[in-house]
């Protein structure tokens, strides 16, 4: 089934001079991992409200056009249904913690409560979610006294142990260190590989050329370039939205340039390696 | 049908005020705690009851009050019996707010006398009526010098009390009259007295609807 | 921690909610009705020696609960800051024909001593009970057994949230307020100069939690907050005992009696 399909989608925040989205024609297929690009204020956020059903029931406004999530038209959807069909974690770490439990074993059974979860099938859903995010070591610590990384983690806990099929996922790192951004992607991986759909808004492009099955380049309101992730990045197009290519294909337009083109164009670290090991002789295996 | 999707949404969202009543509670007791660091004269505790009345309405203004009164009791139970006063003020301002009050200076600086009227005259009652005019705070000492020099015991409450919330209460709305002054526009459409200081009607004001109108 | 560790954290939640200690392990609407018939009984008698002997209880109670140097504290400042000034007033200023000590145109007076002991016990009991309920049950186990007994979770989300905002603002408010210092804004000197940090530390932290709010919304939200099914709970609070059942009959009981004996002047 299609996940999202907007079809000239455009909307107007209540009381805005400018449009946040403008033309938008998308179509994200379930389960993969769609990676959504663009400078600041270019609808990145936005597209993934509207997507969670945040717009237009929470942030009132102008919506033309036609969203359709799940096979079923936005304004359908019960609000309360959406939500527990859509996770979502965003890129404030403070204002994700419910600030109303005590140890952190309790905040990420608090969905699980609100949903009715008999206590032992709780219990036994923290228990692995904490596992697979591999926090044992927070579990009894105060959720309001976490550092921001440690807060992300609990966030995603209380979502993935909701087990909502799609999850749609603002800008998770931008308040983080890199050590904290590299284990809420290994998160996001492991989503991914558990069949979730995600939709992952996020500015480091390393990453997300990394771990994304297609990529939605976004710049003032509209869809500038959509398609799978290599064809997207790879392409001469994706610099000139103010997006910056991964390092690494940067790297191998510049060999390129200098009339030394590598094989194929990387966009992932693993493929850069793999054919400069080449170039300079010597197997990947050899160390 | 466009209805009955309005009581949805109004179901699953459109409940900011929620949220906002823990944060005029901490309003509240951030204002008396800094007021005391500071050395003021003045208690500067009921900030985030007015501003969640002027912003919310009169009932969630009121709850902020009970509960941080409520609260405070925890420790100096005593404090209770002035709660109706609390109460008071969130009802009062979610009356000012909603006549627009709060979106002058001058309005809201004239609101200081009935707020004073509530906080120092009622509070002298309540002081009368429930502690025989003896009640403990800043003012009672103030009560028992004047009536160690000769003045009746009620007059001297209502004399000790008034000017103390008067001057209490002018930082109190011009502090509320700032924040609201500094509330984004998208916080104020969610906020249920917010179009009050949006000023003009929204120019979409509609209830989302989906249309297939193709953009221009 | 080890995955053993989680495990036993885990059965821990399991398992009915203990403190380990028989006082606070009284389920809190219990609590509510022992303290209250002890109060009741202070206030039903004429005298101070009953009220105040209730006082003591509270304390006794305070420390078996293993509660009791906290206490101890929190409700000697009490007497000494509302107990005590209420006393003196009273003692000063109550007009009465015994005269004890005369000082110029007021005299402390047998009738005042009198009413002021009998009027600070009298508020001092209520104190002392109040005081003592919040030291022994946890906010969180109030709001749970709230919740049992059918009060919505959103009342329990208002109180508990409350309690962290109050942290959350003042941490905030502190630590502008030493930036501003820092900043060679003047904290100090007159009245006037301090009034004038009051402004630029509070309205910019106190705007910043309001906006916070819209993003606590969709977060709460996105937990389903807002789901309209019944919730269950993971702590496990353990349902009225048979102690708990025979505490509260036995509150019932002496409180109606103390109000019988207090009309009938028993005491």
């Amino acid at each position: 089934m299609v996940l999202a399909a907007l079809t000239g989608v455009g909307f107007t925040y209540a009381y805005a001079e400018q449009p946040a989205l403008v033309g938008i024609d998308l179509q994200l297929e379930e389960g993969r991992l769609h990676g959504v690009v663009g400078l600041n204020s270019s609808g990145k956020t936005t597209l993934c409200s509207l997507i969670r059903g945040v717009i237009p029931h929470f942030h009132h406004g102008d919506l033309t056009g036609e969203v359709v999530i799940l096979g079923r038209p936005l304004l359908d959807w019960d609000p309360a249904e959406l939500s527990r069909t859509i996770g979502c974690v965003f890129d404030n770490p403070f204002t994700q913690i419910s600030g109303i439990r005590e140890t952190v074993f309790e905040e990420i059974a608090i969905g699980l409560e609100n949903l009715g979860v008999p206590r032992d099938e709780m219990i036994e859903r923290v228990e692995s979610v904490v596992e697979q995010l591999g926090i044992e070591a927070i579990v009894e610590k105060n959720p309001n006294e976490l550092s921001g990384g440690q807060r992300q983690k609990v966030a995603f806990a209380s979502i993935i142990a909701m087990d909502a099929p799609v999850v749609v996922i603002d800008e998770p790192t931008s308040q983080l260190d890199p050590e904290a951004s590299e284990a809420v992607f290994e998160i996001i991986e492991g989503l991914k590989h558990r069949g979730k759909s995600i939709v992952l808004a996020e500015h480091k492009i390393d990453l997300l050329a990394q771990y994304a099955d297609t990529i939605t380049v976004m710049n003032e309101g509209t869809v500038v370039m959509h398609g799978p992730t290599r064809d997207v990045v790879g392409s001469d197009e994706f610099g000139a939205y103010g997006v910056v290519p991964p390092e690494v294909t940067e790297l191998g337009r510049r060999l390129a340039a200098a009339g030394k083109p590598l094989d194929r164009l990387p966009i992932k670290r693993a493929e850069a390696f793999d054919e400069i090991s080449v170039r300079i002789g010597r197997s990947t295996h050899a160390h | 049908m466009a209805s009955s999707r309005f009581a949805t949404f109004m179901r699953g969202y459109g409940r900011l005020t929620i949220f906002m009543i823990p944060i005029g509670i901490a309003i509240n007791f951030v204002g008396g705690q800094i007021a005391l660091l500071l050395k003021l004269p003045v208690y500067l505790d009921s900030i985030g009851t007015i501003l969640v009345g002027a912003t919310c309405g009169g009932l969630p203004g009121a709850l902020v009050g009970l509960i941080s009164n409520g609260i405070n009791s925890i420790t100096s139970p005593p404090t209770f019996a002035f709660a109706i006063l609390n109460v008071a003020f969130g009802l009062l301002a979610g009356y000012f707010g909603r006549i627009g009050v709060f979106r002058t200076w001058w309005k809201t600086l004239l609101s200081v006398l009935p707020f004073a009227f509530i906080g120092g005259f009622c509070g002298a009652l309540i002081t009368i009526w429930v502690f025989d005019g003896l009640a403990v705070g800043g003012g009672a000492i103030v009560v028992g010098a004047l009536t160690a020099m000769g003045m009746d015991l009620n007059t001297a409450n209502f004399a000790a009390q008034l000017p103390m919330d008067v001057l209490d209460k002018v930082p109190t709305v011009l502090i509320v009259y700032a924040i609201i002054k500094g509330i984004p526009k998208r916080l104020l459409v969610k906020l249920p007295l917010g179009r009050v200081y949006l000023g003009q009607p929204n120019p979409r004001a509609k209830k989302p609807v989906a249309t297939t109108a193709t953009q221009p | 921690m080890t995955n053993n560790a989680v495990a036993a954290v885990a059965d821990r939640y399991r398992q009915p909610m203990t403190l380990g200690n028989a006082v606070l392990d009284i389920h809190p609407i219990a609590m509510v009705a022992g303290i209250t018939a002890l109060i009741v009984v202070g206030l039903a008698s004429a005298g101070w020696i009953v009220p105040l002997a209730v006082s003591a209880l509270f304390v006794g109670i305070a420390y078996l609960a293993g509660r009791g140097p906290s206490y101890l504290v929190t409700i000697l400042k009490l007497w000494i800051a509302v107990g005590l000034i209420l006393f003196a007033l009273r003692a000063l200023l109550v007009k009465g024909e015994t005269v004890l000590v005369p000082l110029g145109p007021i005299a402390i007076t047998r009738e005042g001593i009198e009413n002021g002991l009998r009027f600070t016990t009298a508020v001092m009991v209520i104190c002392g009970g109040v005081t003592l309920f919040f030291a022994i049950v946890s906010m969180r186990r109030l709001m749970l057994a709230l919740e049992r007994i059918g009060v919505s979770p959103r009342v329990s989300y208002v109180i508990l949230a409350s309690f962290q905002a109050i942290t959350d603002l003042g941490a905030t408010a502190r630590v502008v307020l030493d930036a501003q210092k820092a900043r060679g804004i003047e904290t100090e000197g007159n009245v006037f100069v301090r009034a004038r940090a009051f402004f630029p530390v509070l309205a910019p932290v106190f705007l910043t939690a309001m906006t916070a709010t819209e993003e606590r919304a969709i977060a709460l939200d996105a937990r389903a907050f807002n789901n309209p099914g019944r919730h269950t709970s993971l702590l496990n609070l353990k349902p009225l005992t048979a102690v708990d059942t025979v505490l509260v009959v036995l509150s019932l009981v002496v409180a109606a009696a103390a109000v019988t004996g207090g009309i009938l002047g028993w005491f």
